[in-house]
């Protein structure tokens, strides 16, 4: 037996509780669908621990990771890295360092401190009135020997031009060297998204793609080729194919995909002979069952991950 | 009497006191309505901001007799007495600074016919720059409706113009957009091409509504935060088909915003309220969006999601004041064949 007041109060208190738990407990019941993904380098189970050879990097936020042993290791602070890209003797990484109104090539260690700036892509002072007068440097890659940057850009541009047309071609530039000294190796369709994603090819030559439309007005890409700068290139791929974002798997350990089979109709005007990549008879790929190695960690797939083999 | 006894004091005491059972019972009922309660708390923002966003009363205006193009629209309901299939017209604006509330334009006009027995979902963009006859009278921009004369004028136009039956409307302003999409954690699409613009307009978070902001999107599977996606829905500068191009993605994330919504929970409604309010207004009524929620989650299939954009030669450009001429000949069977 107790006393009604002390049933009141013991009431209150139990009935502020069970409100209040009441609320946390829908808050804390909001779908995973809402919720941000969880950083690599958390400490959580993850759907599958498998070690692969080598290391992988990649980006996510604005931040770059490595991933090996079977464990990621976030390289740079979450400032708009993305990108990474191995160099061809695996010594360093290149990536692209994104604001809101450029981007630049840095070179950086392996373990992500920055060494060198390969781009300078903000407007001059005397013209950053003018949001056009900056540029984008994107996917940037190095020829095998290391020499020549290849990297999607759209610039150089005139302050006050008020050109709606963001024209980004695949530009190659001596690595150390200032834009002036660079040339584009591609020529972009005009109000298309251009010129993206080189692959320096161990001939000399690039393949990358370039998005334009169809027939029927939709968006495709191609795969196209080219071995000099201010080439108009020859596609390898036809537009109904729709093909874009190439990517070469480590030689040493995988089976390299199969060369592209050029259009059966030509891809453009050109100067002159063209070797592209002979077509060969393309066997039928062994169907792979994915292996998941993560889940919920929201990388960023428009940056194409790096894989030191 | 005996010593000590007070008359009454017995009673007093028995009242002041209750027994276990009662005690217990009480206390069940105590814990039961206060959690009540509390998901009463939870949810009444939402109930409050989805009462004031819904069942927006509308007056739509006749259609002018003079300079009509096309005969008069269909009897309201006769098109959609068929199998409950039913017509919203989905409008967005830019209602930052530049503009007078109420007074915007519609930057995007999207007629939607669903038919819930077939499970089709029928999306026809209309170019913002099409020149049309206006229900307020005069010719224009089809996107100046609104302007002058709200939602009712921005149906009615359409209506007479595309010989359409419109059920509903639901508008959403720039912010709500943005606001809806990080509510529901982004959303994920696969951008065909990259959407270059030097000169997208920084109206949203840039502080001035006249300044300029350049936008990347890249090609490729991704996922897109609200301002992300909003600068991919309404970037057309850098796009060979400008609008029409721009259309195309709007429709686009609509689909995915759709796929992306069906992962919400019933927990997640008072985050995405809090996140619209304001800047989304429908005449649809709270008791019919409880009904078209579980339907909008059975429709699985895209394939049953139908895109059509106004290209030519449906359009062609070179109208008055930089507009887009359309032909009505073209235009008005296809919308009968789909939108009946």
């Amino acid at each position: 037996m107790i006393t009604r007041f002390l049933l009141a109060v013991g009431l209150a208190i139990l009935m502020v509780v069970s409100g209040t738990t009441s609320y946390v407990y829908l808050s804390s019941r909001q779908s995973k669908a809402v919720a941000a993904p969880q950083k690599p380098t958390d400490p959580t189970p993850r759907a599958q621990q498998l070690t692969l050879p080598g290391t992988i990097y990649l980006a996510q936020s604005g931040a770059l990771y490595s991933f090996s042993a079977g464990r990621f290791h976030q390289l740079t602070a979450e400032a708009g890295w993305t990108q990474p890209a191995l160099f061809p003797d695996g010594s360093q990484l290149l990536a692209v360092k994104r604001s809101g109104l450029f981007s630049d090539v840095y070179v950086l260690t392996r373990f992500g401190n920055v060494t060198n700036q390969l781009t300078s892509n903000q407007a001059p002072v005397r013209s950053r009135w003018d949001t056009g007068a900056n540029a984008w440097s994107f996917y940037p890659r190095l020829s095998p020997d290391q020499g020549t940057l290849y990297m999607s850009y759209d610039g150089p541009k005139a302050a006050g031009d008020g050109n709606f047309n963001v024209l980004m071609q695949v530009w190659g530039i001596p690595r150390g060297g200032t834009i002036r000294q660079g040339r584009s190796w591609t020529l972009a369709n005009n109000y298309t998204g251009g010129d993206m994603q080189p692959v320096p090819l161990p001939t000399g030559g690039l393949i990358y793609t370039k998005y334009s439309y169809d027939s029927n007005s939709n968006r495709v890409g191609q795969l196209w080729y080219t071995n000099r700068a201010g080439s108009a290139g020859k596609a390898l791929t036809s537009q109904a194919a729709n093909c874009s974002q190439l990517w070469w798997l480590p030689k040493a350990r995988y089976a390299p995909p199969p060369p592209p089979v050029p259009s059966p109709t030509p891809g453009g005007p050109h100067n002159g002979p063209l070797p592209t990549p002979s077509p060969t008879a393309v066997p039928t790929p062994p169907v792979v069952k994915p292996i998941q190695l993560t889940t919920n960690l929201g990388f960023d797939a428009t940056s194409p991950l790096a894989w030191s083999g | 009497m005996p010593l000590g006894f007070k008359p009454g004091h017995r009673v007093r005491a028995s009242r002041g006191r209750l027994s276990p059972f009662r005690t217990l019972t009480i206390a069940l009922l105590a814990i039961a309505l206060s959690a009540a309660a509390g998901g009463f708390a939870y949810f009444i923002p939402a109930a409050v901001t989805a009462f004031n966003a819904t069942a927006q009363v509308v007056n739509v205006p006749s259609p002018s007799a003079a300079g009509l193009l096309v005969s008069p629209s269909p009897k309201p309901g006769q098109a959609t007495q068929s199998q409950g299939a039913f017509t919203v017209l989905l409008l967005g604006s830019d209602d930052d600074s530049k503009f007078f509330a109420d007074h915007v334009l519609t930057q995007s006009m999207i007629l939607v016919r669903v038919v819930p027995a077939t499970k089709e979902v029928t999306m026809l963009s209309i170019p913002r720059d099409l020149y049309a006859h206006l229900s307020t009278g005069g010719f224009g921009k089809i996107d100046g409706a609104y302007s002058y004369g709200g939602a009712g004028a921005a149906i009615a136009t359409v209506q007479q113009d595309f010989n359409v039956h419109i059920d509903d409307y639901i508008w959403v302003g720039l912010l709500g957009l943005i606001k809806v999409i990080d509510a529901i954690g982004g959303i994920d699409v696969v951008t065909s091409n990259p959407v270059l613009d030097d000169y997208y307009p920084a109206d949203v978070y840039g502080g001035d509504p006249y300044g300029y902001q350049r936008v990347a999107v890249l090609a490729g599977p991704q996922h897109l935060d609200g301002l992300h996606a909003m600068e991919y829905v309404r970037s057309r500068h850098g796009d060979l088909q400008s609008d029409f191009g721009r259309s195309k993605r709007q429709q686009q994330v609509l689909t995915a915003i759709r796929q992306k919504a069906k992962q919400l929970a019933p927990q997640d409604i008072p985050a995405l309220a809090s996140a619209i309010g304001g800047e989304l207004k429908t005449s649809i009524g709270l008791d019919r969006v409880a009904r078209l929620v579980p339907l909008a989650a059975s429709f699985d299939n895209p394939d049953s999601i139908r895109q059509i954009v106004l290209v030519p030669p449906y359009t062609r450009g070179g109208g008055p004041d930089g507009s887009i001429t359309p032909n009505w000949n073209l235009i008005l069977p296809l919308v009968h064949q789909y939108f009946p």
